[in-house]
């Protein structure tokens, strides 16, 4: 018992001096997100890039099965989830000092330089389907170069705060953003979806795996999490919690594409990114309750932004980490920068945009990605708490 | 750099991007760019051989309150991009599709012009569709000179149809996506006009507006020209009619559905849970004629069987009757004139349901989209075996009555 608080005190010791070092924080805090916030952040992750315009990319590529191959990345993510669970349970130090303690100084930030580079990539993909939407969808005449530094504002202010104020900004977003996914499940509900148009699955096996195999870039929405690992102040019953709001987040997200699926499923050729779903309920409730639909779709919209301030703000840590400063206002606006220059000057074309994220290349890349880093953070706190009974078991044979 | 000085030079620039965007020319002279917008209420489509006509009806607002009449315009174009852009110049301003609330096809429009106005123009994928008999440029030219008589503001009155009447309607989403289902057919509702004399109509405040045609498959009036079309001389529209269904295939229309078979495609087909049923009941030997009930809803399916070839209509339909035909018959013998009730009405919607199926065998359409469920069903036997000639099909109705 004595051998386990004093190893407690001195996972503390270290936390509290490594938040002097450059990457885990900028507060000395160490727990910055209650267990609550953690569920909200997962159930965030868990559905707001995949609902937004990945089922109208599915659709375009596999017709009425769009719906089926966003749930094989949903139950992939969730696997992923399981290992990152069980790291935050089970793991007492930040994921900076864990890889530190286990892999060496120079091996953590080769690491941690490959995550951030993940991690920038999907900041991007966020980002652009944002801009996207934006652009073709609620603002007309819409100057993409100058309509980003809105963003970039709010990245670079998650960027310079700590995760306590993200996990906050989410947990107040969160019911508003809940209300809205309700009242949209309710009009689809209730207008009458010809469900059935889905059927028959996977008529055309071709296509289906192609477009499998062509949009992984849009799993690894959990990898953010590992910022969480010995961040986070839980409790006995937070875990089930956590894998719950995951669940629920990724049936709700295959639920809109279910309906997407179902409304374009026989003319697959007609979605765009032009199409969400308030486009097509346009007419359903509009004229009694004003457009409800439309207000909910935008509101909605919102928790993308929150998963993209998500990874800005992972990412400006790992960088943070690999050059060992912990200068984040600088770090935040250099992000911004690249994230513009990605943006404005490489995907401004959709079709380069398309390109970049259908390669095979990035097939490949990001689902290993998805599954590597928290199966990197769970071995690593494996062998640290491992690493460190043996010690606490050594001191208190010394002691005795 | 300290905290305090970084928080400044992020309120300062924050600060200076607002001031950017809040003076920027595009937000300046944003009213003067509301006053340069054309709001198309109805959207009326022609051709789409070697041209495409596009007629709107249109509102354009002006600073003065109380000067934003209904009027009509029709342009022409190869394309159909090329027809909605000749429209802003038809206008001299910018032309918004998205507030469009309906669109009218006419007889010879093509199917593939919908879907190249849903995508390449901002019409929304759920706004209501309608036929017009002959040219869309006419029908909407009547439109507008009947809802200028009315005063009528909503353009969007099949709405009524889809939510009130037993009337099968559509949107232009389900109009293309039936379109493109193993059964190649869609269906919309075909709007008439009713014309009577501006005396007889008893009503002339308005009185007939500009000649040209008088709507259905007339001719003239109406194009290229703004507030052309409407009623000849002496003659003005006293309402619509939306009764049949113009019936269409891949290349185009195949054929028009009258009240009858229109209302049995709506029993199956069409998502309507209201309306009016009028049967005539055999009681006690005599036959009760027009006893009339409100649909209160129904639940209809297609059920298909591969093995058999056999498709099955299934109809559940609550009914409130009412009327005095109703009353007396009630108070004799309720059970009895329940049962009499529930056979006329099975009789009637199953005769409906009959005619539906009878007129599509002749125009070959399959509204009742049995296609389209052998082939969600049975994929397989859709691809090797199905013919819409050959399927047997079964009618099972029942009828509650509350």
């Amino acid at each position: 018992m004595n051998s386990v608080s004093q190893q407690q005190n001195n996972g503390t010791a270290l936390g509290s001096e490594n938040t002097k070092n450059a990457g885990t924080t900028n507060t000395r805090e160490t727990k910055q997100a209650s267990g609550k916030q953690l569920v909200a952040i997962i159930f965030i992750l868990a559905m707001a890039t995949k609902m937004f315009l990945l089922p109208i990319f599915l659709i375009q590529a596999s017709g009425r099965d769009g719906y089926l191959i966003l749930t094989v990345y949903g139950v992939f993510d969730l696997v992923t989830l399981v290992p990152m669970i069980i790291t935050i349970r089970k793991c007492d130090v930040d994921f900076f000092e864990l890889l530190s303690s286990v892999l060496g100084k120079v091996g953590a930030k080769i690491v941690v330089a490959i995550i951030g580079l993940f991690l920038f990539f999907k900041l991007n993909t966020a980002v652009a389907e944002i801009l996207n939407f934006y652009g073709t969808n609620v603002l007309a005449d819409f100057d993409t170069s100058l309509m980003i530094i809105v963003l970039l504002v709010f990245l670079t202010a998650a960027g310079t705060h700590t995760l306590r104020s993200l996990s906050r900004l989410n947990e107040i977003l969160m019911p508003i953003i809940v209300v809205c996914l309700a009242v949209l499940v309710a009009i689809v509900v209730l207008t009458g979806f010809d469900f059935g148009n889905i059927l028959p699955t996977v008529a055309d096996g071709k296509s289906f795996i192609s477009a499998l195999l062509k949009h992984p870039a849009w799993v690894g929405d959990f990898t953010p999490l590992v910022l969480f690992i010995g961040r986070t102040r839980t409790k006995k019953y937070t875990w089930c919690f956590a894998a719950g709001s995951g669940l629920i987040g990724t049936g709700i997200a295959v639920f809109f594409a279910i309906a997407l699926s179902a409304a374009f499923g026989n003319v697959p050729m007609l979605i765009d990114s032009t199409t969400n779903l308030s486009n097509i309920l346009q007419f359903s409730v509009g004229n009694v309750y004003g457009r409800l639909d439309m207000f909910s779709s935008v509101v909605w919209s919102v928790s993308v932004f929150i998963e993209a301030a998500l990874f800005f703000y992972a990412t400006c840590r790992c960088v943070s980490f690999v050059i060992g400063k912990n200068a984040h206002f600088i770090i935040s606006i250099c992000t911004c920068v690249c994230t513009y220059v990605v943006q404005v000057f490489a995907l401004t074309d959709p079709m380069i945009f398309s390109l970049a994220v259908t390669s095979y290349a990035c097939a490949i890349i990001t689902p290993a990605m998805a599954a590597g880093i928290p199966m990197i953070a769970l071995v690593c706190a494996v062998i640290y708490n491992k690493k460190h009974k043996n010690v606490g078991q050594a001191a208190g044979r010394q002691s005795a | 750099m300290t905290k305090r000085k970084k928080l400044l030079i992020y309120k300062a620039l924050l600060f200076l991007f607002a001031f950017f965007i809040a003076f920027m020319p595009s937000t300046s002279l944003r009213n003067k760019e509301v006053n340069s917008r054309v709001i198309v209420g109805i959207l009326g489509l022609d051709g789409g051989g070697e041209k495409v006509r596009l007629t709107a009806q249109y509102v354009m607002p002006t600073e003065a309150q109380g000067s934003t009449g209904k009027d009509t315009v029709t342009v022409e174009g190869e394309t159909l991009d090329e027809a909605a852009e000749a429209l802003n110049t038809a206008l001299g301003r910018r032309v918004e599709l998205g507030h469009c609330s309906m669109v009218i096809v006419g007889k010879d429009a093509k199917p593939e012009l919908l879907g190249s106005l849903m995508t390449a123009t901002d019409v929304a994928a759920d706004v209501w569709m309608a036929a017009a008999d002959g040219k869309a440029e006419d029908l909407i030219a009547d439109l507008t000179d009947f809802m200028s008589k009315t005063g009528a503001t909503d353009a969007n009155f099949i709405a009524y149809s889809a939510r009130k009447a037993h009337i099968a309607t559509n949107t232009l989403l389900g109009f293309l996506s039936d379109l493109g289902s193993a059964s190649k057919t869609a269906y919309l509702p075909l709007v008439e006009m009713q014309s009577g004399k501006a005396s007889e109509s008893g009503d002339s405040s308005s009185g007939g507006s500009s000649g040209g045609g008088k709507g259905g498959d007339s001719s003239g009036g109406g194009s290229g020209e703004e507030g052309k079309g409407g009623s000849s001389e002496g003659e003005q529209k006293t309402g619509m009619k939306v009764e049949k269904l113009a019936m269409y295939g891949e290349n185009g229309r195949v054929g028009i559905f009258d009240s009858t078979s229109a209302r049995g495609v709506a029993w199956v087909s069409a998502p309507v849970e209201k309306g009016t049923v009028c049967a005539d009941v055999e009681y006690e030997g005599k036959t009760i004629k027009g006893v009339c009930g409100r649909l209160l809803k129904k639940h209809a399916s297609v059920k298909i069987d591969e093995k058999t070839g056999t498709a099955t209509v299934k109809i559940k339909a609550f009914i409130e009757p009412h009327g005095d035909k109703f009353n007396t018959l009630f108070a004799t013998n309720s059970k009895k004139a329940n049962d009499a009730l529930i056979a006329g009405y099975k009789k009637k919607i199953q005769g409906e349901v009959e005619s539906a199926v009878g007129s599509s065998l002749a125009a070959t359409a399959d509204p009742l989209f049995i296609g389209r469920e052998f082939y969600r069903h049975s994929p397989d036997y859709f691809k090797s075996e199905y013919d819409y000639y050959s399927v047997k099909i079964k009618y099972d109705i029942e009828i509650a009555l509350k």
